[in-house]
């Protein structure tokens, strides 16, 4: 780290101070200075190698890799007007440039192949490529599009020298297809710097870095257009001219933040960086050899793959709460669904358990051919211990956790129909309970309102409110209802579009049965059946 | 009489039929009304079995007469019994309910809300998987199953799956069903009359059929 005197903008995570007080403190120049207390302390401050890679042929690379001399290129929308963006080696010598329209590309070689940018393909390429990279060292950066930055002083001694470690990642770089141009710089802005300027350099010693800058024309920066203008105005047009500029008059000019990259382009002012990580995710897909229809043989299919989650979630300490088979079909669209417990679990027997139960009822349109396992996010393994098996207590032993039952039950019934109930303080009868998905947590009771335990409530309601035929004025349901106890007048709600205004009543019909009753105050004076004392 | 003869009227699958079985060793859950639990051996429904209670239409008071027994069942907490802590045992399973049980109502009979688990299959044949997973998990104090297709063979497994989970089945049934054989401990027929709700006890394995009037009469502790 360099312990530079403080800078706002390298204080991270601190809310940013004013902007008068940045512009006043960056104008001056940061001198690299090691404090005494490091000196005491006899530490040296660690320095960092930032190996940059380069790849200037993402977008047709992302698309196609291999060479077979085929005229390739890539196009897309410039003002309306489709143009090429990249050419490979074969169009290019045909004299395909970029820049031309689509049309006029395909005049000039009618055998060019096409494609359009995809952006979202270049997005994935790099994510795939920066985990890759994650095996040369533990700190990968994505720059910017197309530009990967791997943090490599660490990881010098075990690859056996900065050119072995280079090489390798060259050479691995080449085996995938890429075309890419890597240099390495004590800062990482230098090194992109320096390899999007073609230059193909290895400076390890951060004393050599500002003149090996200072040689790069002005456009290795990624600096809007009109500071280039103004800049070739001025005379400038490498990067060095820019350093001897006065410092105030560049910030003024320019604005703060394109001297404080020149400061850390330089190293002068730290520049610290988040690394990428490679999610975790565990997809494993199986080809079958034939098409299977047997479930038998696809269940042993799905079990293997359940062993191989075990192995990576074990090895990660991890448990997932959610997993997803893809049966794949040669003529239907693949057969998909996900699994879920209630507790983060890797087991295969677990897992296979719930397989097995959902299987039982899924009808599967063709043979299978293939077998995808896809997993959610794992989350830390929160082991408990199992009852021993020779426990006195033969019902605890016999019995599966209140868990797994719903396990059970959703995973052949479906998620939203096993539910639990809870009650909310609210007046409106249909809105005084909610059910509560138990996969999750258990439901938890607000209090109910009060004066509720006086009111009398049935214990079967309707979801829907069922009208009753009248007959002389008075509600029909299995005969002439007779009004026994009420009214109980529930006015309210008028506060949202479900208001209502109710007188409510218990009422019997001839046989016996009691109901639960209502008539609308409202225009309708309509009566209506709500619920039932079973 | 020898004590043999004695042991073996002691077992609750064996009684006189003049007399209840001896309720010695096994004791059934008290239903809350005195007036049934004076008809039923035990002294109350019995436990580890399947009851079947037989009905004409909803609302005759059905869901009442278990109400008592459910709302003890789901409170009980072992104190005495630390490794049943995390296992919650009393929960109260409602299979294929035909309307939505009303919570408010429930907690106002004393039901512990956090035990009860509704589960809607889609499917008469689930709603059947789904009781027997549910006695047989050994978490559910009572599973209570609505169904119209359950035949002798379907009323035996619950049985079984009741008793292997030591767990209560309640299975509720169209007067239809009268005719059927059933493997049920227990069947009651619950009609709505003008007087209150009568009871009619069909089959008491270990007891005696009988009928009762009013069920519920000069009962005020409880709600409606």
């Amino acid at each position: 780290m360099l312990p530079a005197n403080k800078s706002p903008a390298t204080a991270g995570g601190s809310p940013t101070p004013p902007v008068k007080e940045q512009q006043s403190l960056s104008l001056e120049l940061p001198v690299v200075k090691t404090t005494p207390a490091a000196i005491a302390s006899g530490a040296t401050p660690v320095a960092r190698l930032w190996l940059c890679i380069y790849l200037p042929a993402l977008p047709l690379e992302a698309l196609h890799r291999d060479n077979e001399g085929i005229a390739r290129a890539v196009f897309d929308d410039q003002d309306g007007i489709p143009k090429v963006l990249l050419a490979n080696d074969v169009a290019r010598a045909a004299g395909v440039r970029l820049g031309f329209p689509v049309n006029a590309a395909l005049a000039l070689l009618p055998a060019l192949e096409l494609v359009e940018r995809d952006v979202q393909c270049e997005r994935r390429t790099l994510f795939s490529l920066a985990g890759w990279a994650e095996q040369f060292t533990s700190f990968v950066v994505i720059e910017a599009p197309g530009i990967l930055l791997l943090e490599l002083a660490g990881s010098v001694r075990l690859f056996d020298g900065m050119q072995k470690l280079r090489q390798a990642v060259s050479t691995g770089l080449g085996e995938q297809g890429f075309s890419a141009s890597l240099s390495i710089a004590p800062t990482p802005l230098g090194a992109t710097w320096l390899t999007k300027a073609g230059r193909r350099v290895c400076i390890q010693d951060a004393a050599n870095l500002t003149s090996a800058l200072s040689a790069l024309p002005l456009t290795c920066m990624d600096w809007p257009l009109p500071i280039y203008e103004s800049l070739y105005g001025m005379g400038i047009s490498r990067v060095g001219d820019c350093l001897r500029l006065p410092r105030q008059g560049f910030a003024k000019r320019f604005g703060v933040a394109r001297l404080l990259e020149l400061d850390r382009a330089t190293g002068r002012l730290p520049d610290p960086r988040a690394s990428y990580r490679t999610p975790e995710y565990f997809i494993a897909d199986h080809d079958l050899d034939e098409e299977l229809s047997n479930s038998d043989l696809i269940l042993n299919v799905c079990q293997l793959l359940l062993q191989k989650l075990e192995q990576f979630l074990l090895k990660r300490q991890l448990a997932v709460q959610r997993i997803r088979f893809s049966i794949f079909h040669l003529q239907h669209p693949a057969t998909s669904f996900p699994l879920s417990c209630v507790q983060a679990d890797r087991a295969v027997k677990h897992w296979f358990d719930l397989l097995r139960i959902h299987f039982e009822r899924l009808p599967l349109p063709a043979p299978a051919i293939a077998i995808r396992l896809r997993a959610g996010q794992g989350q830390p393994m929160s082991a408990k211990t199992d009852v021993l098996q020779f426990t006195k207590n033969d019902k605890q032993r016999q019995s599966l956790s209140i868990a797994h039952l719903i396990e059970r039950l959703s995973a052949r019934i479906g998620n939203h129909s096993v539910h639990g109930v809870s009650t909310v303080a609210e007046h409106r009868p249909q809105y005084a309970w909610r059910p509560e998905l138990t996969l999750d947590r258990l439901p938890q009771c607000e209090a109910m309102s009060p004066g509720f335990e006086k009111s009398r409530r049935p214990l079967w309601m309707l979801t829907e409110p069922q009208p009753l035929a009248v007959r002389d004025g008075r509600p029909l349901y299995q005969g002439i209802l007779s009004l026994e106890d009420g009214p109980e007048r529930l006015e309210t709600g008028w506060w949202d579009e479900d208001g209502i205004a109710r007188d409510y009543f218990v009422a019997t019909n001839p046989k016996g049965a009691r109901f639960w009753i209502y008539r609308n105050r409202g225009k309708d004076r309509g009566w209506y059946l709500h619920g039932m004392f079973g | 009489m020898n004590d043999a003869l004695h042991q073996l009227l002691k077992n609750r699958h064996i009684w006189r039929g003049t007399e209840q079985a001896e309720s010695s060793d096994w004791q059934g859950l008290a239903s809350g009304y005195p007036r049934l639990d004076r008809h039923l051996p035990g002294g109350g429904w019995p436990q580890q079995a399947l009851t079947e209670i037989l009905l004409e239409h909803y609302g005759s008071g059905e869901l009442k007469l278990l109400m008592p027994a459910l709302a003890r069942l789901s409170q009980i907490n072992d104190p005495m019994d630390d490794s049943h802590a995390d296992s919650a045992a009393g929960w109260i399973a409602w299979i294929a309910p035909p309307f939505d049980p009303y919570p408010p109502a429930l907690a106002q009979w004393g039901i512990d809300l956090s035990r009860v688990l509704i589960v809607r299959p889609k499917k008469a044949s689930e709603s059947l998987w789904a009781a027997e997973q549910a006695l047989a998990s050994g978490n559910c104090a009572a599973v209570l199953l609505w169904s119209e297709t359950l035949d002798d063979g379907a009323s035996r497994r619950l049985q079984l799956a009741a008793e292997k989970g030591q767990s209560w089945a309640i299975a509720f049934r169209s007067l239809r069903a009268l005719s059927e054989a059933s493997a049920a401990a227990l069947r009651i027929k619950v009609t709505a009359g003008t007087n209150g709700t009568d009871l009619g006890i069909l089959k008491n394995r270990g007891g005696r059929p009988a009928v009762i009037h009013d069920y519920a009469a000069a009962l005020d502790q409880y709600p409606v």
